[in-house]
């Protein structure tokens, strides 16, 4: 390796972390909170089978589930000013990832919620709770736990379709590569540099999942330390 | 006065009908087991009267109220099911709570107890059906006849006028149903009022004070336990007696 190309990752290296900290990670966060919102609203007016609410949550999912993420992307960009909506790049950012990765997450957090045994339920009833305490203490918890590995797994693969967003001109860590390359006409060390960089982010979120997914299976677990207080009485 | 009446309940699947005008009278005190062949509606009988079911048509007389079971408002639901329990045959614990919490969760959540007075009643209760020692354990970690008792001291802990066993036994690997039984005899010995479907005819014929027998949806008999089994009483029914002797040729075997 070059003196030359040492000195060119040494400057992208920078320009792509701080391109990551400034937008990639915080699209990434915002986008996925609006989508845990979106879903978790999505996949209970399923699971309640409420009428008219639910047949609106099935074909938002269907839409933003069949169509290119981004074909979207450039519909809200591009397309939405000739109607009169003009968002700068990252607010259509944000709404487009929300909006897509909440109709998958819809369908986690429903299948999570219908894994939940409707005896639990019953119980509930029959020890007098009402339809929202049922829910609250033990179908929402359940399905939470039960969704939480795919959760994550969705929150990594936006993570890395955040790169998809320089082509609506957000200037994220994968345009802060395209530019040097354009500059250095090093594409090889450049975007395996950037790689290595959403490696890496995608690795933290990985032991993160780990070690919350491991606090979360508690009751899973039959190895689970019994709490040693016992019951005062 | 019966402290519950159940009259003329229908209730069909489809064009199934499961149950065809199910009468039951229940007094304070009594231990009624509810016998009789696979599919005889035995539970859906009991999942009507807790409205896990929605029957049909039929009556209901509760602490002197009467109710159409066809048309039971919310609100009634939910008050008879304050005053009454259930207990599942697969014991249906909340995977997520520990034992003391679901003994405590229908105080704390649906009737707004203090949590510690909550947990002085659950101890109580875990106490009762042996548990106490096992009060911070996950479901995951009990055995079926431990999960059972949890499930009757959640159902013990709201202090209910009846109790509702719909199979309390059946999932149990037969070395863990003594236990279950034990408890429910302890409670019948206290005067608790409950109705059992079951197929474990020594605690029916030893512990129950009436039996009611169903077939295809209808009581075919409904008699004092003594009666029932007096190998002496000749049945008007020959599917009865036909289900009794097949039962003691088993226990002989």
């Amino acid at each position: 390796m070059t003196e030359r190309i040492w000195n060119i990752l040494v400057e992208g290296f920078g320009k792509i972390m701080l391109a990551s900290i400034q937008v990639t990670i915080p699209l990434t966060v915002i986008g996925f909170a609006f989508a845990m919102v979106i879903a978790m609203v999505m996949a209970m007016v399923q699971y309640a089978k409420i009428p008219v609410l639910r047949q609106i949550s099935r074909i938002y999912i269907w839409i933003f589930r069949g169509t290119p993420l981004l074909v979207q992307l450039f519909l809200a960009y591009y397309g939405l000013p000739k109607v009169g909506i003009v968002l700068d790049s990252f607010t259509c950012a944000v709404l487009v990832f929300s909006l897509n990765e909440g109709a998958y997450c819809a369908e986690t957090m429903r299948s999570a919620l219908e894994a939940v045994p409707e005896g639990q339920v019953e119980a509930g009833y029959c020890v007098g709770m009402n339809y929202l305490q049922i829910m609250w203490h033990v179908v929402i918890p359940q399905a939470l736990r039960t969704a939480f590995p795919p959760l994550s797994n969705s929150l990594i693969a936006m993570l890395k379709d955040t790169s998809l967003v320089a082509e609506i001109t957000v200037a994220d860590m994968f345009m802060a590569a395209q530019k040097i390359v354009g500059r250095t006409y090093e594409p090889l060390w450049l975007y395996c540099e950037v790689a290595l960089v959403y490696l890496m982010y995608s690795t933290i979120l990985t032991f993160i999942q780990r070690a919350w997914e491991k606090r979360l299976s508690r009751y899973n677990d039959r190895q689970t330390e019994v709490k040693a207080e016992g019951g005062a009485l | 006065m019966s402290m519950l009446e159940i009259k003329n309940v229908h209730k069909s699947f489809g064009k199934r009908e499961v149950l065809k005008d199910v009468s039951l009278s229940v007094e304070k005190g009594d231990v009624i087991a509810i016998l009789g062949p696979s599919g005889s509606g035995k539970t859906t009988l009991l999942r009507c009267i807790n409205f896990l079911e929605k029957a049909n048509g039929g009556e209901m007389v509760f602490d002197g109220e009467t109710y159409d079971l066809g048309h039971m408002k919310r609100a009634d639901i939910a008050k008879i099911r304050k005053k009454t329990a259930f207990v599942f045959q697969n014991y249906n614990l909340f995977a997520n709570k520990t034992a003391i919490d679901n003994v405590t969760l229908g105080l704390t959540s649906a009737r707004g107890m203090d949590k510690a007075e909550a947990k002085k009643i659950g101890m109580q209760m875990l106490e009762k059906v042996g548990l106490a020692d096992h009060a911070n354990y996950y479901p995951i970690q009990l055995s079926g006849g431990q999960q059972q008792r949890v499930a009757i001291a959640r159902a013990l802990a709201t202090n209910p006028e009846i109790i509702y066993f719909d199979e309390p036994t059946s999932a149990l690997d037969p070395e863990l149903i003594g236990e279950v039984l034990g408890v429910m005899r302890g409670l019948a010995e206290e005067g608790m009022t409950m109705i059992v479907v079951t197929h474990e005819m020594n605690f029916a014929e030893n512990v129950s004070n009436k039996i009611v027998f169903m077939e295809d949806g209808e009581v075919l008999e409904s008699s004092a336990s003594d009666e029932f089994f007096s190998p002496a009483h000749e049945h008007e029914n020959r599917r009865i007696n036909e289900f009794l002797k097949n039962i003691r040729a088993q226990h002989e075997a």
